[in-house]
């Protein structure tokens, strides 16, 4: 495990020029570079603002920041689990020429993606400042625990996309299919107790990945500090989708090459 | 110190006639009980036994199929042996499918970065390599640009400028000798000498018997993935060669 995790790290030189390329490449591609990327939650904001502040019945001062966070981290987990699908297809070149530890090609994919986040991460602090304010900067470093364990999260998941893909080609297909349906199942576009109110709580107790929305919701809209709890139940879906990833991770390493 | 040790090496590949399997063929096969894709077993290696060490220079010729890149893919740890036990001391640089595996929107000067730092580098040991390597490959102002609009040629030189770059222990070449144009196949030719003398350990695989018996002094002969013969370069070469030309009359 230690040795593993040595030889990733004595790869960093490796892996993070590829990310660097990857990013250049993402975002030279268009004359507004990082921004425009960041146009596709603005836009599904501004666009989900005006059809449902008049339905719900809300303020879109409320409902835009609110609507905003909740993209942010939906779009990391489903961009890092598309992406994830390929990621040793693109690393097959590499893989075929020397053994090196198979974990850096999802990390290649994750560090890509959250870099990606926070930027739309940064695109909400400052969306919900410049409406109420400078938020409670205490309850902002809470957020740090938060984004190491959707760092890990996102690297499990990865993981775990990339090796079913190898064997089983269809699996981006399921995965698009299977987050389309999470997104209306998770709270994102609705506050989680509606959920509750309604007498579908069970909704939320057997969805992974609604806790570490409420884990970036509460310090950045509310500027509280989320309660313990939450932070224990996500350390917890992060370990689950740990413990996943590496045992696949044993399964397959060294017989990876045979399917690719 | 270095060390290969290869002992009762077996490896099979398992390889499915159509491909890769879907999920749903996997389900909707799987109730009807029957096999989603039939898998077809291919013995690529069989009860290779080696032990290389210290001064070794070895070369490996055979026909086509024959295992030869199969081995060298084991000895490199890229293909781990079905059977046996495969032990290696020492760091290992090897050279195969040198082409593959480059960043196509990338420069040439980030290739090369991120090429070296896959074989082990560091920023730092890096730094003296850089020049040197961009020397090497004479692509003096096209280092500056994508590599997508590098030729085969100018990529092969680059690839070959990067890989020899280092100074292993274990030097593993797969077929590079015919790198680029006639100019650059004498530089290389050389630069792969000066390697062959550093390496404590060489094990390359040629289809120029001549370059092999003058490069190695012991050759393994290599026919259906078994080892037919290995000895002294001279012998195991002329052997091979005798047989290619009887098989030769014989389909005359």
């Amino acid at each position: 495990m230690v040795a593993y995790l040595a030889g990733i790290w004595r790869l960093r030189y490796f892996w993070t020029s590829l990310v660097r390329i990857d990013l250049r490449n993402r975002y030279r591609q268009s004359a507004l570079g990082i921004g425009w990327s960041l146009l596709h939650p603005i836009l599904m904001t501004t666009v989900l603002c005006v059809v449902f502040c008049p339905v719900f019945g809300t303020d879109y001062r409320q409902f835009a920041p609110f609507l905003l966070t909740g993209l942010a981290f939906w779009n990391f987990v489903v961009s890092t689990a598309t992406q994830g699908c390929q990621c040793f297809f693109q690393g097959e070149p590499y893989i075929r020429q020397q053994s090196a530890p198979l974990a850096i090609y999802p990390l290649r994919t994750v560090l890509g993606t959250a870099i990606h986040g926070l930027a739309a991460l940064a695109v909400v602090l400052v969306f919900t400042w410049s409406i109420h304010g400078f938020g409670n900067v205490p309850a902002l470093f809470s957020l740090l625990p938060t984004l190491a364990l959707m760092f890990l999260l996102g690297w499990s998941l990865a993981l775990c996309c990339g090796l079913t893909n190898v064997i089983f080609q269809d699996t981006q297909h399921l995965v698009e299919v299977l987050f389309q349906i999470l997104f209306y199942l998770t709270p994102i576009m609705y506050p989680a107790r509606m959920l509750a109110e309604r007498r579908v709580e069970w909704l939320l107790k057997f969805n992974p990945l609604a806790v570490f929305i409420e884990l970036l919701r509460v310090p950045i809209l509310e500027g509280r500090l989320p309660p313990l709890g939450a932070y224990c139940t996500a350390v917890g879906v992060v370990a689950a989708f740990l413990a996943i990833a590496s045992l696949a991770l044993v399964r397959l390493e060294r017989r990876l090459i045979f399917y690719l | 110190m270095a060390l290969i040790e290869l002992e009762n090496v077996g490896l099979t590949f398992r390889v499915r006639t159509h491909g890769r399997i879907t999920f749903k063929e996997y389900i909707v096969k799987g109730m009807f009980r029957r096999r989603a894709s039939a898998i077809m077993e291919v013995r690529a290696l069989e009860d290779i036994s080696l032990r290389l060490g210290e001064g070794d220079r070895i070369g490996i010729i055979g026909h086509n199929g024959a295992g030869k890149s199969t081995l060298l893919r084991v000895l490199a740890g890229v293909y781990p042996p079905t059977t046996g036990r495969r032990v290696v001391v020492g760091r290992i640089a090897s050279l195969f499918e040198i082409t593959l595996g480059f960043e196509r929107d990338a420069s040439g000067w980030e290739n090369i970065a991120f090429r070296s730092y896959f074989q082990g580098e560091t920023a730092r040991t890096l730094r003296d390599k850089l020049g040197q390597i961009a020397e090497f490959s004479e692509l003096g102002d096209f280092l500056n640009m994508p590599l997508r609009y590098y030729s085969t040629g100018m990529m092969v030189r680059l690839a070959f400028s990067i890989a020899t770059a280092i100074e292993p222990e274990i030097l593993i070449v797969d077929e590079v000798l015919s790198a680029g144009d006639l100019a650059f196949q004498c530089k290389a030719q050389a630069r792969i000498q000066q390697l062959l003398d550093h390496a404590r350990v060489v094990v390359m695989v040629s289809h120029d018997l001549h370059s092999i018996s003058k490069m190695c002094d012991r050759v393994i002969w290599l026919d259906h993935g078994r080892i037919r013969e290995v000895g002294p370069a001279e012998h195991v070469v002329n052997a091979y060669q005798h047989h290619s030309n009887s098989v030769e009359r014989q389909a005359a």
